[in-house]
């Protein structure tokens, strides 16, 4: 009897055993983790750069490879987002590989344009990788209007080139299923490129369309901002008028309502009265949440 | 023909249940599941097109394991067990033994595809995603995946009549791995200037079997057309490819020693 419940404990002595070898690694893991991890933060590089490659070793499973590697580059962008010290070195190869293992994941050029093309600490800051890689979307997706809607915001926003953004714009209002916007666009900024009603616009279509909640939200950022420097502009035709009057400059816009040159008090989207400089100058109040356009 | 080939089969799927074969379809679910759920967390814009991508790469990798690591055992094992010697001593020829092997393998296959197919189904439901009629290419590129699963099996079925499992799993997957690589090692050739390159890496290109022909997972995940054209030269070409394997198959077995 003594004999058989010795067995028994005796078999049950490795269930017992691995849990407790199982924390004992877990613990292990946890020390290696605390020595190796800096050593991996800065060994992070991309051991195979060349999409090419990567679509020859996938055997055939390049389809999925490219989703991984489309993961990869968003948490990649995620986890450096706001960081102001950070390059976004490996974005672009990242992209370039999703992109070259799968051509049409529309959606990797599409959001990839938006992650390269913001300037730091938002994205990369490089507008030419952002270019190069939607003109690689646009190639290997001709019927794809939406690229060159992407190709024409980057022309038109990010780089200044007006004629370029409007041949752009044509280009895409020309494929298949595009919308009438798009020749519109490609009129509007062929005549007055740069332009408030130009830019309202575009970013007017790009909050209208887009699903995603973070590009409309941008877009709204843009319009709040863009609505401003009209309001600004406005406001500082106003504020020489009453300088012509009284010989010098308001030091608010109540003593312009005084005046009978306002209406009301003028106040930006979100409800915050506008304030004028020494200089005579419109501008946001601090306490606003609106971002004015940055100088060009 | 006698029924002894469709006997075969039967048992051969049978002794695939038996051995769990088919278990891989809880791992399948479990990975199809999680997908669903945390695709959307950790990406942007691909939830449909990584469950799409996900299913059918695992439905041809699953299946490729299976075709290769069941296949190089079919005729190996019944010889290491002695078994097929009581087999033989029936009234069944031995093309007959290897063709009931092959099917049962490959209704095994089929079976296992089709469950999945339906796993597939149910995660792209969980994502809210309605079926459309572009879907059709997603079924076709199964369709493509079993055609391909039926040419493995019959190459591992055609090793593993003349040299050991472990050898006929090495030759099959090699020349599996060559197959996906046919299209680059003919431009290898039209690379170079050399004429007697050339036609060497032609006359590879044209006897190995063109594995890149099946791929069409990412059409299906981008619910672009495939072809009908390619379905019924697809559907042809693994048809002749198999047949050519069990005829060479059936000729070294049928000339095997088996004392």
């Amino acid at each position: 009897m003594s004999g058989q419940s010795q067995t028994r404990r005796l078999s049950w002595a490795p269930f017992a055993a691995i849990p407790l070898l199982l924390l004992a690694t877990a613990a292990l893991q946890a020390r290696i983790d605390v020595r190796t991890r800096s050593e991996a933060a800065q060994k992070e590089d991309l051991l195979l750069r060349s999409g090419p490659l990567a679509r020859k070793l996938s055997l055939g499973y390049d389809a999925l490879l490219a989703d991984i590697y489309w993961t990869r580059a968003v948490q990649y962008y995620g986890s450096r987002i706001g960081t102001p010290h950070e390059n976004f070195e490996l974005l672009g190869p990242l992209l370039d590989i999703s992109t070259t293992l799968d051509p049409q994941l529309i959606v990797a050029y599409r959001f990839g344009a938006i992650f390269l093309s913001e300037p730091k600490p938002i994205g990369a800051g490089r507008t030419d990788l952002a270019v190069n890689l939607v003109q690689r979307g646009i190639d290997a997706n001709p019927d794809q209007w939406l690229l060159n809607y992407d190709l024409g915001f980057l022309y038109y926003w990010r780089l200044k080139d007006y004629p370029k953004a409007a041949e752009v714009y044509a280009a895409g209002g020309r494929k298949p299923h595009a919308p009438l916007i798009m020749t519109r666009m490609a009129a509007r900024v062929a005549e007055k490129g740069g332009s408030i009603e130009t830019s309202r616009m575009i970013f007017l279509e790009l909050y209208e369309s887009s699903k995603d909640r973070n590009v409309r939200k941008a877009a709204m950022k843009e319009l709040r901002a863009l609505k401003a420097q009209e309001d600004e502009e406005h406001l500082d035709e106003i504020i020489q008028q009453y300088r012509k009057r009284f010989g010098h400059y308001p030091a608010s816009t109540k003593e312009m309502v005084a005046a009978g040159l306002l209406p009301g008090v003028p106040v930006d989207t979100v409800g915050f009265p506008y304030i004028i400089g020494p200089d005579g100058k419109s501008h946001l109040n601090p306490d606003s949440p609106v971002e004015p356009e940055p100088e060009p | 023909m006698s029924a002894m080939p469709g006997v075969v089969a039967i048992n051969t799927f049978r002794e695939a249940v038996r051995d769990r074969v088919l278990y891989n379809l809880i791992f399948f679910a479990l990975m199809m599941m999680g997908a669903a759920i945390f695709v959307g967390q950790i990406s942007i814009g691909i939830d449909r097109l990584v469950i799409v991508n996900l299913g059918l790469s695992a439905i041809s990798l699953f299946g490729l394991v299976m075709a290769v690591f069941v296949g190089v055992g079919l005729v190996y094992k019944e010889i290491e067990k002695r078994t097929l010697y009581s087999l033989l001593a029936k009234p069944i020829r031995r093309w007959e033994f290897l063709a009931g092997k092959y099917a049962g393998l490959v209704l095994t296959l089929l079976v296992n595809t089709s469950l999945m197919t339906l796993g597939l189904a149910g995660a792209l439901y969980y994502v809210g995603r309605p079926f459309v009629r572009s879907d059709v290419s997603i079924l076709i590129a199964i369709y493509f995946i079993l055609l391909e699963l039926a040419l493995i099996t019959a190459l591992a079925l055609f090793f593993s009549c003349f040299s050991s499992p472990m050898l006929s799993t090495l030759f099959t997957l090699g020349i599996y791995m060559t197959g996906t690589f046919a299209n680059d090692i003919r431009s290898f050739g039209d690379f170079t200037k050399n004429h007697v390159i050339q036609v060497g890496t032609r006359v590879v290109y044209y006897i190995l079997p063109n594995f890149h022909n099946f791929n069409a997972i990412a059409t299906a995940g981008h619910g672009g057309s495939v072809p009908f054209a390619l379905v019924w030269q697809n559907t042809l070409y693994a048809a002749l490819y198999v047949t050519l394997l069990l005829v060479a198959a059936s000729a070294i077995f049928s000339r095997r020693n088996l004392k």
